[in-house]
């Protein structure tokens, strides 16, 4: 599951994630983070479910971090799409694919939100929500 | 004995039309014909079929509208004006203007541009019009800012001087880092491959003898119908590089075939729906209609060297574009087209049924197009730096054994701030800078190792000032290794070299 996390300017400079990372041994990895003294965002995989996941969220919690599932990275408006391509071989990891009709299709599981799709897309049709 | 080039000798355009306009005629999709004959056979499937349908929908730059936007009072002759504030080009009578695909918005910059405001147009948005001139006696008026919908126009006539490449080139990047280009964003190391045109729905390749593609032919564009008015700029047909000049009305065209858009830090421009009947008049022509994916090839170039002439890396069919991965350097490299598959199939399904239904007739063209026709380069014929010009000869280089006190000697003895490390044959292997220095200094590194850059960003003596200075810039170094084939180093240029020649 993808979170975002909320740091302010009490707890951006603890070491909230190692902490939660110590305590669970759930290895956290960080696809964004725009953090400065006086807080900030990241957004993180926390590959965990139920309620490992609800553990991990409460252990953020704690220390002064609020966090929000992000329900998916990447988003695909279909009125737009012309249905070209130009975000599938740029996708670094092979997240984006066209089906037989050459429809785009993401693929949630394997995006690491580096956003070079949403870039790449000519008609801004693809979009980080 | 050759026939003529457009020889009537399967059909005659009459003949198709009578059969259009009864309901008879036989219309089948550039895709479906390319079945028919592989299962049947070349001959048997030209004497049933009358009209073969293309279709394709790209990015498309050089196009554009002119407007005309009709007179206010009291009346101006405009000398510059912006719609949606891109500027629309004035070099025309006192309220005819022309709209460039490409041309930015000057607020807005790369977000929106010329092809967005031809697709605001057809979508029937208002759009701002903002007109500066300089006052004559009969057009008194020096400003005006209003808005204008499409309907509100005298005319507004869709003229692109350059479409629907017959095929295009595929494109990958050689180099570190992405590569935001015409072709689409080029992922680093030969990460992928983008490549445009709508292989075997492709109008121009679907009669790449030219015997039916001419001047006057009725086509699809945009949704509505237009015309073919001439070769398009850069035809180069016997190289399978054949361009159009279409033309059609705007206001009979739709948004879904007209879409403004943006190449991400390149610019914007316009995809465009383009689709053309290829009447099968003769056996060449069906010869050509019937021209599968696997058979229609195009080079793959490396768009990491900024050159005229870029390096072929490979050749690769649209079937195996279309499929999703080719070989480079013997490694597997997936591919994604920029032109849309989708709407190309569908405008062939469109001009079809369109046919089939009796709402759209062939025209034979006035003229054929060349299918000879050279694409020249432009000649700089004013001098230009090159490195060698610039660059200094005698450089201060270090060895891999020196230790970095040599090496802040040699900087400070010379006054330079870098120096390439090379060595016994003079290649180099690594670069220090005078700040790669004082790091050093403030971290308490010791050894060269520590200090040096092994990833050295070079440049070589016949590239171009310009190209060299933008390549400082990306990296944001002062200063860069000039080196031979062989990597030895040569020279070094500067940004002090380059502030030389300003001054000069």
């Amino acid at each position: 599951m993808k979170l975002r996390l909320f740091y302010t300017r009490d707890n951006v400079s603890n070491p909230v994630i190692s902490s939660v990372v110590l305590k669970t041994k759930i290895p956290i990895g960080i696809l964004e983070a725009r953090v400065s003294l006086d807080g900030g965002e990241m957004v993180v995989d926390v590959p965990a479910t139920g309620k490992t996941l609800d553990e991990v969220r409460e252990l953020f919690q704690k220390s002064g971090v609020l966090t929000k599932e992000i329900k998916s990275l990447i988003e695909i408006d279909y009125e737009k799409c012309i249905s070209c391509g130009a975000c599938v071989s740029s996708c670094p990891v092979q997240a984006i694919k066209q089906n037989r009709q050459w429809e785009v299709e993401l693929n949630e599981e394997r995006c690491i939100r580096c956003l070079i799709c949403v870039n790449a897309c000519p008609v801004k049709a693809v979009r980080s929500p | 004995m050759t026939e003529q080039r457009g020889a009537e000798t399967l059909r005659t355009y009459e003949e198709i039309n009578e059969k259009i306009t009864k309901g008879d005629a036989v219309v089948v999709t550039a895709e479906e014909f390319v079945t028919h004959v592989q299962d049947r056979g070349l001959d048997a499937v030209a004497k049933e079929v009358d009209v073969v349908t293309t279709g394709t929908f790209g990015a498309m730059c050089s196009s554009g509208a002119f407007l005309n936007f009709g007179h206010s009072e009291p009346p101006i002759k405009m000398s510059k004006c912006w719609l949606n504030d891109v500027p629309a080009y004035k070099g025309l009578a006192a309220v005819d203007a022309y709209i460039g695909a490409s041309a930015m918005s000057e607020s807005k910059g790369f977000d929106y541009g010329g092809g967005h405001v031809i697709e605001d147009l057809v979508s029937r948005k208002e759009v701002e019009l903002r007109a500066e001139a300089y006052g004559t006696d009969c057009y008194p008026r020096k400003a005006i800012e209003t808005t204008i919908v499409l309907d509100d126009l005298n005319q507004a006539a869709l003229v692109n001087p350059r479409n629907a490449y017959e095929h295009y080139n595929a494109a990958t990047n050689s180099t570190d880092r992405i590569l935001y280009t015409y072709m689409g964003t080029l992922l680093p190391n030969h990460g992928n491959v983008t490549f445009s045109g709508a292989g075997q729905l492709s109008p121009l390749y679907k009669d790449r003898n030219l015997e039916t593609i001419g001047i006057g032919t009725r086509i699809f564009l945009g949704g509505g119908i237009g015309h073919v008015i001439g070769e398009g700029t850069q035809h180069n047909p016997q190289n399978q590089f054949g361009t159009l000049m279409v033309c059609g009305d705007l206001k009979q065209m739709k948004q879904k075939y007209l879409r403004g858009a943006t190449y991400y830090r390149y610019g914007t421009t316009l995809y465009v729906g383009v689709g053309i009947p290829i009447p099968i008049i003769n056996l060449r022509a069906a010869e050509s209609a019937a021209l599968p994916d696997d058979q229609i090839f195009t080079n793959i170039l490396d768009y990491g060297i900024p050159s005229r002439s870029r390096p072929v890396l490979g050749k690769a069919s649209y079937a195996e574009l279309k499929h999703g991965e080719v070989i480079i350097n013997g490694r597997s490299v997936p591919t994604s087209p920029l032109s849309s598959f989708k709407y190309a199939e569908e405008i062939a399904e469109v001009l079809k049924r369109w046919m089939r239904e009796g709402l759209f007739l062939l025209s034979r063209p006035a003229d054929l197009l060349p299918n000879v026709k050279d694409f020249k380069p432009l000649e700089v014929r004013r001098h230009e730096p090159r490195v060698k010009d610039i660059m200094t000869v005698n450089v201060t280089i270090a060895r891999p054994s020196h230790d970095i006190k040599t090496i802040a000697n040699l900087i400070v003895r010379d006054g330079v701030d870098h120096i390439p490390i090379v060595n016994d044959d003079n290649r180099l292997t690594g670069i220090v800078t005078s700040w790669d220095l004082a790091k050093a200094l403030a971290q308490g590194k010791k050894t060269l190792g520590e200090v040096m850059t092994t990833k050295v960003i070079t440049a070589r003596e016949n590239e171009s000032g310009d190209v060299v200075a933008r390549r400082l810039a990306q990296y944001n170094i002062s200063g860069m290794p000039v080196v031979d084939d062989e990597k030895r180093v040569v020279g070094i240029v500067t940004t002090d070299d380059l502030a030389k020649l300003l001054r000069k």
